[in-house]
């Protein structure tokens, strides 16, 4: 008997539905950037605004790099949606901790494909995947230094205007 | 002087799985499957075959039995883009649920084999 689903298709059934999974995780972190730039283009912070705008691009282009994959495999990939985006922030600092928190959590469920790939010894979707891991390291390192500037600078005074000129410099370029 | 040709056909469907109220089969040659179900044998190819598996797996079938207010004990299952309707009863998804999951399991398992045995390098 021959094997048709691996002629037609070269991911698994459970890869399709989590690689499916990350493409509405990374559809949501662009709205949620979307949602950060609003509330800071509202509140005067025009440096956090940008750097969000920018972030909702970037996520963007994640959840299409998955989505063509998907496709590219002979699966079927789902354009998902997206609701419950928080629209009000409590503080400026509070952005960038959500910030963080949803760049650790999509971290965690790359690492969860990650893993589904040595199971089912999907290389790959590994080597695909490897792009992401490497991202992510570059993001959680923006993302904290960007909550860090807090602590360096501090909020008192003309702190918070500090903070939002400096977001735009974070920069991460590890050759490693 | 009449030669006696042998026609020799190699046999290209295979059952993949049955139970005692179905059968799926395979057709090697049009890469596609046969559902014996329900009276009636239906074609399937890889996108339909899936979207079938989907639509069966979706019926909440525990919400159909404790339902007192459904009428009548039917359930379509519509597949899009897919020439075949079956309109089955509680008993009978329950069935075709079995007997998917047990071709599916099949198939995965057949893959297996393929992945480890037929397409190790030589
Ligand atoms: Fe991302
Ligand atoms: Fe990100």
């Amino acid at each position: 008997m021959k094997d048709i689903m691996r002629i037609k298709c070269l991911i698994s059934t459970e890869m399709e539905s989590l690689l499916n999974q990350q493409i509405r995780k990374e559809a949501q972190s662009s709205s949620i950037y979307l949602a950060m730039a609003s509330w800071c283009d509202r509140n005067g912070f025009d440096g956090s605004s940008v750097y969000f705008f920018k972030q909702a691009e970037e996520e963007r282009q994640h959840q299409l790099r998955f989505f063509k994959y998907v496709l590219d495999m002979g699966a079927t990939a789902i354009s998902p949606d997206v609701s419950g985006i928080k629209i009000e922030y409590n503080s400026f600092r509070e952005v960038f901790e959500d910030a963080l928190d949803q760049e650790i959590s999509v971290t965690q469920s790359i690492k969860n494909i990650a893993a589904l790939c040595h199971k089912e010894q999907d290389y790959v979707t590994m080597e695909f995947l490897n792009w992401f891991l490497k991202e992510q390291r570059e993001e959680e390192h923006k993302a904290r230094r960007a909550l860090e500037l807090f602590e360096v600078i501090g909020e008192e005074g003309t702190g918070r205007w500090q903070i939002d000129k400096h977001v735009g410099d974070i920069k991460y370029d590890s050759e490693a | 002087m009449q030669a006696t040709e042998t026609i020799c056909i190699k046999p290209s469907i295979t059952e993949v799985f049955s139970t005692a109220s179905g059968a799926v089969y395979q057709c090697d040659k049009d890469n596609c499957w046969y559902i014996d179900f329900a009276g009636k044998v239906n074609r399937f190819d890889y996108r339909c075959l899936h979207k079938l598996r989907k639509a069966v797996y979706h019926i909440d079938v525990e919400a159909l039995l404790l339902n007192p207010k459904r009428s009548a004990d039917m359930e379509i299952v519509f597949i899009c883009a897919c020439d075949h309707t079956y309109i089955l009863t509680t008993l009978e998804i329950i069935a075709l649920k079995e007997l998917l999951q047990g071709t599916f399991t099949m198939l995965e398992l057949n893959h297996i084999i393929y992945d480890r045995l037929h397409r190790l390098a030589v």
